[in-house]
């Protein structure tokens, strides 16, 4: 057991030598763990691949295989690389630079992120349903008054009908692009 | 003689009217795209990069190049107005650009960027004619071995230049080739990764995976801050751009010696245009009889990485166009909208469409008259756009996404698939997981494979083909040196510090 820890004390300081930056972030043994998951399950999805049925049947598993392989041992490597984690000393520095190098995020950051990403996923099932010219209305006037707030409603509502009429008959008229 | 010949044919594309217009007109749009802050010329580009999909090949690629020019040029607007660089290698604009602002010297600072961005470019185009032929030459040997490993060097040195976590480099790679393993096999038309959903046969449009990651990554980010952009006036009243006799005395010196400098660093895979202006700032405060004014608005400190970001961005253009490797990202989405108009650059491309090749490399002289036009007379009333609120712009960009990526596939899978990669790349940025390797391995991944598997059918399945040619030896000698060299080095640095470390 003890001659276990060792190795992988003695692997993760050479795997720190390829990548001093690897250790920066407490998220890090995250990424390397869903790497890893991604890894094993594309792996696993390409081995599964049907077989060609001209030509050496495996050809079209390689490569892809190849990369399943190599992302799970890649992710393995990052979270290894933070199972020991370096002097508190040393870590404490860092957390200083970051903090020192990132801006104050705003407080609303968080629901302006989640409605913007919900209101992505809501344009994309409306798009082809609505048509173009509704589902853009609808969209960019919900994004305009959660971005723009509701203090500048005119300039919102200006905005999003000048630039989807603009839009559509750009591209219905004048490129003769059909938008649904 | 030959040169002169092909260039004059290529000048002859350039300036048929539908080609200048839509040459002018890219220009102009990449100048105000890499103006606004927040939006890099990768960005920029991807955002534009549907509208060229209309237009005839050479017409569609001209444009390109005039963007990825204008977003150049552009790029340095705001660091020098407000102190907000609109991408990486414009951050150290802001260093003397700023500061001259402050000074009351926005003219002269705004005018000498056009005139440094202009003089690069035009050097390093003249580089670019002539390095041209010489590389297609050579590059007409390889066959699908030299190919595959001199795709491998420009994957690896990109992914471990200039990157500070290996690791993650690599990862932001291998998710890149994941992708592009989506979708109908070319060689055996076996369906791989598609999950049922019919959309996917065709495998994922790189579009989808730029403009997510660039643009609706970018927004998210931006979210960050909104409540704090904005808030520095600028100074929106200008009188004549232009320069003193003084000052170009005092930049002329270095926007050519940096241009060389930045023109090389662009031809090598994964050193982009910030080593180039960094490089070119350095360079010339050690060598200034006034280090001590840099920082404080010394002219040469804006000329100097101005003429080397430029250059830099030419020099990028070269191995795309002439081997059809990209070194960067910027230059993967360029390489991106070839394999959009149905042309695969390379060595071929020169034998083949040659209106296109030379037409891209004439479009470098052109396009650098065009965005000086551009971007002296033009300037003050250019830059207003940077008072729109970033607060009604970032939802606007995001709808110009979501109708770029409609109108380059007709699919809605691909808007539910925009959103999903918006989220990778707010992901990846959080986790400081590097989004270039992935944007060059999406763009290069399928040649990859093919040229693997050409390969492995040239030799029965043995992979000592790759140790066959002298030329695929040395490339891959140059990625695994250029993936072990950095760290070698710190290593053998590190031996040397403590050399009575005992091994435990």
């Amino acid at each position: 057991m003890r001659q276990l820890l060792r190795l992988s004390h003695r692997a993760c300081r050479i795997i720190g030598y390829f990548d001093p930056g690897g250790a920066k972030m407490s998220g890090d043994f995250t990424v390397g763990a869903l790497a890893v998951l991604i890894g094993v399950a594309y792996s696993v999805q390409a081995l599964r691949l049907p077989r060609a049925m001209i030509g050496n049947p495996w050809a079209p598993t390689y490569f892809p295989l190849g990369i399943g392989v190599i992302m799970t041992i890649l992710g393995a490597a990052l979270c290894l690389r933070n199972l020991h984690r370096r002097k508190p000393a040393e870590q404490a520095e860092n957390q200083a630079t970051q903090a020192h190098d990132k801006p104050a995020v705003d407080k609303e950051f968080p629901r302006l992120a989640l409605c913007t990403i919900g209101l992505c996923i809501l344009y994309a099932m409306i798009f082809s349903r609505l048509g173009f010219i509704v589902s853009t209305l609808l969209f960019l006037g919900a994004m305009l008054f959660l971005v723009n707030g509701k203090r500048g409603w005119l300039a919102n509502i200006l905005v999003s009908v000048v630039f989807t009429f603009g839009t559509w008959l750009t591209f219905e008229r004048l490129l003769m692009i059909h938008l649904p | 003689m030959e040169i002169a010949r092909n260039i004059l044919y290529g000048l002859s594309v350039v300036v048929q009217p539908v080609n200048l217009l839509w040459l002018t007109f890219g220009c102009i749009m990449g100048s105000i795209v890499g103006m606004l802050p927040g939006i890099g010329p990768a960005t920029g580009i991807a955002l534009l990069l549907p509208m060229t999909f209309v237009l005839k090949p050479a017409a569609a690629l001209i444009m390109m190049c005039a963007i990825y020019y204008g977003a150049m040029f552009g790029g340095s607007r705001c660091s020098i107005l407000l102190n907000i660089p609109g991408d990486a290698s414009s951050v150290v604009s802001c260093f003397d650009g700023y500061p001259m602002t402050l000074k009351g010297q926005a003219e002269a600072a705004l005018a000498i960027s056009a005139l440094a961005s202009f003089i690069g470019q035009m050097a390093a185009a003249l580089a670019a004619m002539v390095a041209a032929l010489p590389i297609t030459r050579f590059a007409l040997r390889f066959g699908p071995p030299e190919y595959f490993t001199l795709m491998v060097c420009a994957l690896a040195a990109t992914t471990s230049l200039a990157q500070d976590s290996l690791l993650k480099g690599f990862i932001s790679l291998m998710l890149g080739l994941m992708i592009t393993t989506i979708g109908i096999d070319l060689q055996s038309g076996v369906q791989r990764f598609v999950f049922g959903i019919p959309e996917l046969q065709m495998g994922i449009e790189f579009v989808v995976v730029i403009i997510g990651l660039y643009a609706v990554t970018e927004i998210l980010e931006n979210y960050k801050t909104l409540s704090s952009t904005g808030d520095t006036p600028m100074q929106t009243k200008f009188g004549r751009i232009w320069v003193s006799k003084e000052q170009w005395r005092r930049s002329i010196g270095p926007i050519l010696r940096q241009t060389p400098i930045g023109f090389l660093i662009g031809i090598l895979p994964g050193t982009g245009g910030t080593i180039a202006t960094m490089m070119a700032y350095n360079n010339e405060k050690q060598i200034s009889k006034h280090p001590e004014e840099f920082g404080k608005g010394a002219i040469e400190g804006l000329a100097a990485p101005e003429a080397a970001n430029n250059s830099c961005s030419i020099g990028a253009i070269l191995p795309m166009i002439t081997l059809g490797v990209p070194g960067s990202g910027t230059a993967a989405i360029m390489l991106g909208a070839l394999m959009i108009a149905g042309l695969q650059p390379g060595p071929l491309l020169f034998q083949h469409h040659p209106e296109i090749a030379w037409g891209i490399i004439a479009s470098m002289f052109v396009g650098a008259i065009v965005c000086l036009i551009v971007n002296l007379p033009l300037a003050g009333l250019l830059v207003r756009l940077l008072a729109i609120p970033p607060r009604i712009m970032y939802p606007l960009i995001l709808a110009i996404s979501f109708l770029g990526v409609y109108t380059a596939g007709f699919s809605t899978v691909d808007l539910y698939l925009l959103t999903i990669f918006g989220l990778l790349g707010y992901f990846m940025r959080k986790h400081e997981i590097p989004s270039a390797p992935l944007i060059l391995a999406v763009v290069i991944g399928s040649p990859l494979e093919q040229s693997f598997r050409q390969s492995l059918m040239l030799s029965d399945g043995s992979l000592r083909i790759f140790a066959r040619s002298g030329i695929s030896v040395t490339l891959l000698a140059l990625a695994v040196g250029s993936v072990v060299f950095p760290f070698a080095s710190a290593w053998l640095r590190k031996r040397r510090q403590q050399p009575t470390a005992v091994s435990h």
